[in-house]
Order: C-alpha cells, then sequence, then structure tokens
C-alpha cells in the first residue's frame, strides 16, 4: 500500500501539484497511515530524489523546483501537527538575507527543503545586519547561519557574509557555526563562496538542503 | 477600391526592394509608403511633414493599386521622371498589394516612428501661448525611449519616435546599471550622458525629417516633460543613483530634478525650454506609472479598478475607490523579450500573434514579414496554445522533452522555437506579476470578482490575447470586456501634462492619493507567488 501512495505522490510532486499532493496524504492518513510515516517514508525520499535530480536535470527550470520544494514544505508542516510526538530534529540553522538585499525567494525555497528534511530554521528576514545573524545563532544554538544574497553588491559587501566571518572569528565561534551562502553572484563566480568567508554555497535552494544538513553533521561531529 | 478611399481595416502589402534585399510590410489600406516605412529600419529620405514640400523622398513605383499622382509630385517629379514611375513616398498611397523600389534610402537610424494606432489624441484645455509654442514629451523606459514633439498652441503631434535606450551596454535591467555607477562612480556622467544624447538625438530626427530645420526649432521648445520610472531618472539626472541600490532609499520619494538647468539648456540646445521630471513615488515606482494613470483617467473610473505597466519591473496600481495602492514587481524581461531564446521586443519580424490551425500554428508577426523572433504576446500565445493542445502541461513540462532546438510553433522557421527554459521564464514573470496583483485586491479587501476594469499597458501593446493571458493566469479571470490594452500609455500621459495648463496639477493628483507596497515587505508573498507558477487560471485570493 505504501508503494502504491509513494508513486502517486511522486506523481503529484512531478507535475507540481499541490491539491493532489494533498488528496493523496490525506487518503493516506484516511487509510491509517501515519503522519510519521508520511513524513519519513513519502515525504522526505521524494525530496532527496528531487535533490539529487537537480543537478542532471539539462533543461533545470526553477519554477517547477520552487513549486516542489513549497509542496514538500506544506505537506510536512501539516503532518508535524499530527506527529505523536515532536519529530527529533537533525539541527537547527538561522537564516536570513544579508544587509542591504530584499530579495526572499531563494531563502523561502531552503526554509521549505529544510523543514521537510527534519532541520529547524529560525528565519530573520530581510536586510539583516552581520551582527544579528551571529547573537541569533548564539541565542538559538544553531549550527549553521544560511545568508542569501541575490546582488553582487550584498553578496561580497562588507555588512554580508565577510562581516558575519569577522564576527565569528573574533567571538570565538568558527568551530560551533558554519556560514553557508547561496544566491545568484555565488553560480557566476563558483569560488566565490571562499572570497566573503563562507564555508560552503549552494547553487540552488534545493541543493542548499543537503549542503546545510552536511555541515550540520560536520558540526555535531566535531 | 481606390486608394484614396481605401479601408482601413483591409490590410495589404507594400513588397520593397532596395540595394539587392526585398522585404514585405503588412499596413492598413490607404497608408502612404512613407508612414509604412517609418516604422521600419528602412525609411525614406525626408525633409518635411509629409506634406510633399521637400521632395527628398523619392521611390520608383513597379506595380500594385495607389493612388494618382498627387499635385506636389507634378511640381516635384518632371515629365520624364512620371513616365519612369517616379513618385512621393509621403504621397504614394497604397490601395492594394504593391511593389516599389527604393534606390537611395535614408542613412540607418535607431529612430522608428511610433505607428498612428499606437498613440493617443489627448483632450481637454490648451495651454494659451505666445512664444516657445513647441513641446516635447519623453518616456524613458529602461529598454526603450519614447519622444513627442508637439505644438502645443495649435494642439499638434508634429511627431514621435522610439528607439532603444543605449543604457542597455551598462546592463540590460536596472540593478545592473545602479551597479555599475556604484562600483564606477565615473560612470554615473557616462549613463547620464548617454540617456541624453539619445533624447536629443530623437528630437533631431523628427525636426530633420518631420519639419526640415533642427536648431532654430530647439529654440521654440518651450517645454520638456520627462517620466520613468525612478532609476532611469535618478541615472539621466545623476543624483542619487548610488543610493538607490539602499533598501532604506526605496519606500521614499526620490529627487530626480536636473540639477544644472543651464547646462541642460546648453547641451540640448533648447535654451528656452523648462525642463521638468515629474516628481517620483518612491525607489521602486517611478513617475511612468503616473503618467499611465493620468493617460487612462483611472481614478476616475469604478472602484475595483486595475492598471499593469508590463515590462522587466512591472508597475501595478490598485484603485479602491479612495486609495491608489501600488507596487512594483521584478518578473523577468521575458515579455519584452529577454532571456527567451528567440524572444525579441515587439519590433517587425516578431510572433505577436499564435492560433491553432488545421496541423500546426498560425504564426502573425509584426508587419508581416518572416518570424525572427517572438516577443510577449506572441509568448503568452504560445503557452497557452501548447496548454490547450497537450503539448506542455500545467507545470511547465513539455510532455516529450523539447531538446536543444525547442519546440518549433512553424516547422518551416527554426526562430519560432519555445523550449522549456522559455516556459520557465515565463512561468516565473506572469506569477510575480498575477501574485502582486493579488496582493494589492487582498490589501484593499477586494477579490479578483470586484474587479471592473483592468488596464494593461506597457510591453504587449495592442497584440496581447486576452483569452490566451487568462487561460494562463497571466490576467484575472474577469469578464473580459473589462479588460483594455494600451500601447504607448506613459508617453500619452506625459503628453496630457504637457498640453495642460499646470500640467505638474495632474502628477501630484495622483500621487496624493498613492500608497506604496514594497513586496519584499509583504509576508507571505513569497508563497503566493508560487501558487501562481502554475499554468492555469489565476489561483482564489485567500
Amino acid at each position: 500500500m505504501l508503494e502504491d501512495i509513494i508513486k502517486a505522490y511522486k506523481e503529484a510532486v512531478y507535475e507540481t501539484d499541490k491539491e493532489a499532493a494533498f488528496e493523496v496524504v490525506y487518503a493516506a492518513l484516511a487509510e491509517g497511515v501515519s503522519a510519521e510515516d508520511i513524513v519519513f517514508k513519502v515525504v522526505i525520499p521524494a525530496v532527496e530524489e528531487l535533490m539529487s535530480g537537480i543537478n542532471k536535470d539539462p533543461d533545470a527550470n526553477l519554477a517547477q523546483h520552487f513549486m516542489t520544494a513549497q509542496i514538500a514544505a506544506v505537506v510536512t508542516e501539516k503532518m508535524l501537527e499530527k506527529f505523536q510526538h515532536p519529530p527529533e530534529l537533525i539541527g537547527r540553522i538561522v537564516i536570513g538575507t544579508a544587509s542591504g538585499d530584499l530579495h526572499t525567494l531563494g531563502k523561502r525555497i531552503v526554509m521549505g527543503c529544510l523543514k521537510a528534511l527534519m532541520v529547524e530554521t529560525i528565519d530573520l528576514g530581510v536586510n539583516v545586519p552581520a551582527h544579528r545573524f551571529v547573537d541569533e545563532a548564539v541565542a538559538h544554538d544553531a549550527q549553521v547561519i544560511a545568508i542569501s544574497a541575490m546582488m553582487v553588491h550584498t553578496a561580497t559587501g562588507e555588512h554580508g557574509a565577510r562581516g558575519v566571518r569577522k564576527l565569528l572569528r573574533e567571538r570565538g565561534l568558527e568551530d560551533r557555526i558554519k556560514i553557508v551562502v547561496g544566491g545568484a553572484p555565488y553560480r557566476f563566480d563558483s569560488e566565490l563562496y571562499k572570497t566573503v568567508g563562507a564555508d560552503a554555497w549552494a547553487a540552488d535552494g534545493v541543493s542548499a538542503g543537503k549542503v546545510i544538513v552536511d555541515l550540520i553533521k560536520e558540526v555535531k561531529s566535531s | 477600391m481606390t486608394a484614396e478611399r481605401a479601408d482601413p481595416s483591409i490590410r495589404v502589402t507594400l513588397t520593397v526592394r532596395t540595394e539587392g534585399v526585398t522585404s514585405h510590410l503588412r499596413v492598413p489600406a490607404g497608408t502612404s509608403v512613407r508612414d509604412a516605412l517609418d516604422t521600419t529600419e528602412l525609411r525614406v529620405r525626408a525633409a518635411c511633414g509629409g506634406t510633399g514640400s521637400c521632395g527628398a523622398c523619392v521611390v520608383r513605383w513597379l506595380h500594385g493599386e495607389v493612388n494618382p499622382l498627387a499635385l506636389a509630385e507634378y511640381q516635384k517629379l518632371d515629365v520624364e521622371e512620371r513616365a519612369q514611375g517616379l513618385r512621393l513616398a509621403c504621397q504614394l498611397r497604397l490601395g492594394g498589394d504593391t511593389e516599389i523600389l527604393l534606390n537611395n534610402p535614408a542613412p540607418p537610424s535607431q529612430w522608428k516612428s511610433i505607428p498612428a494606432e499606437d498613440l493617443v489624441a489627448p483632450s481637454g484645455k490648451l495651454p494659451n501661448l505666445e512664444q516657445h509654442i513647441y513641446g516635447l514629451a519623453v518616456d524613458l523606459g529602461t529598454t526603450h525611449i519614447r519622444v513627442a514633439l508637439w505644438d502645443r498652441k495649435r494642439g499638434k503631434r508634429i511627431a514621435a519616435r522610439r528607439g532603444p535606450n543605449p543604457q542597455v551596454s551598462y546592463g540590460v535591467d536596472v540593478l545592473n546599471r545602479l551597479n555599475a555607477v556604484q562600483t564606477h562612480p565615473e560612470r554615473a556622467a557616462e549613463l547620464a550622458r548617454l540617456a541624453r544624447t539619445a533624447i536629443i538625438q530623437a528630437v533631431r530626427d523628427i525636426l530633420n525629417r518631420d519639419v526640415g530645420e533642427v536648431t532654430p526649432m530647439l529654440a521654440e521648445i518651450g517645454q520638456v516633460i520627462v517620466v520613468g520610472n525612478t532609476a532611469m531618472l535618478a541615472l539621466l539626472t545623476e543624483q542619487g543613483g548610488d543610493a538607490l541600490i539602499a533598501p532604506e532609499n526605496w519606500q521614499q520619494a526620490v529627487d530626480c530634478q536636473p540639477h544644472d538647468h543651464a547646462a541642460w539648456q546648453a547641451q540640448w540646445y533648447m535654451p528656452n525650454a523648462t525642463i521638468g521630471m515629474p516628481a517620483t513615488i518612491a525607489g521602486f515606482v517611478g513617475s511612468d506609472l503616473i503618467a499611465d494613470l493620468i493617460a487612462t483617467d483611472f481614478t476616475s473610473g469604478p472602484a475595483g479598478s486595475l492598471l499593469l505597466d508590463v515590462g522587466t519591473n512591472t508597475e501595478i496600481a490598485l484603485w479602491d475607490g479612495r486609495t491608489l495602492h501600488v507596487t512594483s514587481v521584478p518578473g523577468g524581461p521575458a515579455f519584452e523579450g529577454g532571456g527567451i531564446r528567440f524572444g525579441m521586443p515587439a519590433d517587425p519580424g516578431a510572433i505577436c500573434r499564435v492560433r491553432p490551425v488545421a496541423g500546426g500554428y498560425a504564426c502573425e508577426t509584426i508587419g508581416g514579414s518572416e518570424a525572427r523572433g517572438i516577443c510577449g504576446s506572441g509568448l503568452v500565445d504560445a503557452v497557452s496554445v501548447l496548454l490547450v493542445a497537450g503539448i506542455i502541461k500545467p507545470s511547465g513540462r513539455f510532455v516529450v522533452p523539447s531538446g536543444e532546438e525547442g519546440y518549433r510553433l512553424d516547422a518551416a522557421n527554426p526562430r519560432s522555437a519555445i523550449g522549456g527554459s522559455d516556459v520557465d521564464a515565463f512561468q516565473r514573470a506572469k506569477a510575480a506579476m498575477s501574485a502582486a496583483m493579488a496582493v494589492l485586491l487582498k490589501r484593499a479587501g477586494m477579490v479578483w470578482a470586484d474587479l471592473r476594469r483592468v488596464c494593461v499597458c506597457g510591453a504587449f501593446g495592442h497584440t496581447l490575447d486576452i483569452a490566451h493571458a487568462q487561460a494562463v493566469g497571466l490576467l484575472p479571470d474577469i469578464d473580459p470586456n473589462f479588460i483594455e490594452l494600451y500601447a504607448d500609455a506613459t508617453l500619452a500621459g506625459c503628453e496630457r501634462a504637457l498640453l495642460t495648463d499646470g500640467g505638474d496639477a495632474l502628477f501630484s493628483a495622483m500621487t496624493d492619493k498613492v500608497q506604496a507596497i514594497n513586496l519584499s515587505l509583504v509576508k507571505g508573498y513569497d508563497d503566493i507567488y508560487i501558487d501562481h507558477l502554475r499554468l492555469r487560471p489565476v489561483p482564489p485570493i485567500e
């Protein structure tokens, strides 16, 4: 039975049909499948498949990625409400767009994927100053600071990732907190993330999920 | 049918042979050869307003139904020339399909006449003027510049031109140009110079071709009004271009007046002109939107009126009877042909309409010539008909991958192809636009069904198919009779201000009612945007 549900759910996600995805999930619940099984056996494998497939798709369609990531997020959100026990989280991150930047979409996609991957995300919003990224990461005991920047000057500016790196170094937090960056400028120059002092970058919101999960594991194992 | 009393609803083909090249143009019957060619890159020589007085526009008629020789042609052409079939292009009117030879075309120019059907005749009381009676309206767009020169005393448009904004060499979008100024402050002067030079070149083109004298006429220009988005005006006036990049400055009006008025007058050889830029609304909403609102008498319309100025940035206004809710959304350049493999602006040769026919699709191009690419309205049609035909799915995916070449709408023409990335760019542009509309309606406590009027201005011109736009969720699914298309509303609004006593008041009457909304700060906007990405009629407002 679960196999049929997985197949039907994947089909709905492939067609980017949010309503159909919810129909599949609610039909499964009605048949007695647990919310936990839906998240861990249906939604998460679909997200992981999406993440591994995104780099192989030669005609990568951003609109479809946005829609599928949103479906994963909203389905997970609804299912979490029905969990018997709070789910075990992999880790916690703070996320925001760099100082001077108001572009929110990339952040939204990353948050959607992370939600489905059981990573708690604390959204600091847009135009976030460097010190606030660090203060909030410390306050929430987050393993990763994720900084989105869609413009060259916000990606490379002193008040963005560079500023966060400087503060982490000054406060001796570099082993406890990692920096990940994303956004158009990093796609044009795949070495730029190093220049601005980040530990990692991701080419798109979906791939960012995997990069962030790996960073969390790195921090936790050290 | 005779050429003098031709029915303009009938379109005829003008074939032009010049320097070994043959081109075709579809125009309304009764059009003069000069007017037909003035909208293209191939123009006749001219030094008068098409009155037959300069005699520069000589062409040879080869065959086809045309009007008899006019008086001016008897005066300018001798017996032998007339016997050879020579005619004046401004006097030669098309009654049916016609072929001509153009031996000595005008040197190539970036500036083309704006087709008469795209222009609006302003109404109202003319200013009472004794001197410097000419006036210039300028719509400074990110991609195109449009200008119109007026005799303000008589209320007569001398001519209007459209040409590219040369600043595109510093970036096709606003942000790249602002970046160029921020990282290299010395470029500010260069960007300003490019735009100012382009404007005066357009005016010179009009004076050369439609009046016949330049410098004395420039001195007779008494007023210049420039409208545009805030960034373009800031770059034009070298004021605050770098500051505009900071979010703190997006919410407030930016001063874009020329700081050295006398220097501008000198540079433009317009010693008697008052050069002014009506105030912008905010860093992200310019005076171009206000000009649209003026041209459409927007606030005189019913509550539940929506106006879109479609472009790389689409500006939107909603009138709820008391407040003008306005915003701007960066949907990307897809509707202007940018980021689309064979995308192009709405210029001759652009596929502007696509219809399903037996065994394929009929592609109509601007000017009727062979398809060179596809413009915004053609893209809307293409996506819509391919969706209906089951070639692409609501997700935007091609059922059978379209491959590197893309899917050809016209099997014989590789430049009629649409690919997966084109559909993607279309989806993102249309979702940005319709999600922004949804946010404004929600702000005003309204839903789609409350709309009574939708004015679509900008990139689509007159060729947008409303039913197709509704089917893919680009326009709201309301009574199509409520939807109006405007080709050059921004210029029309600017012209209205130019021809009205105290025209500035028209702008301030609108800005007084405005409430600007920055979508970046609207919680949940991204999710609304994603909900609008699917190819289907607009989802309900929740």
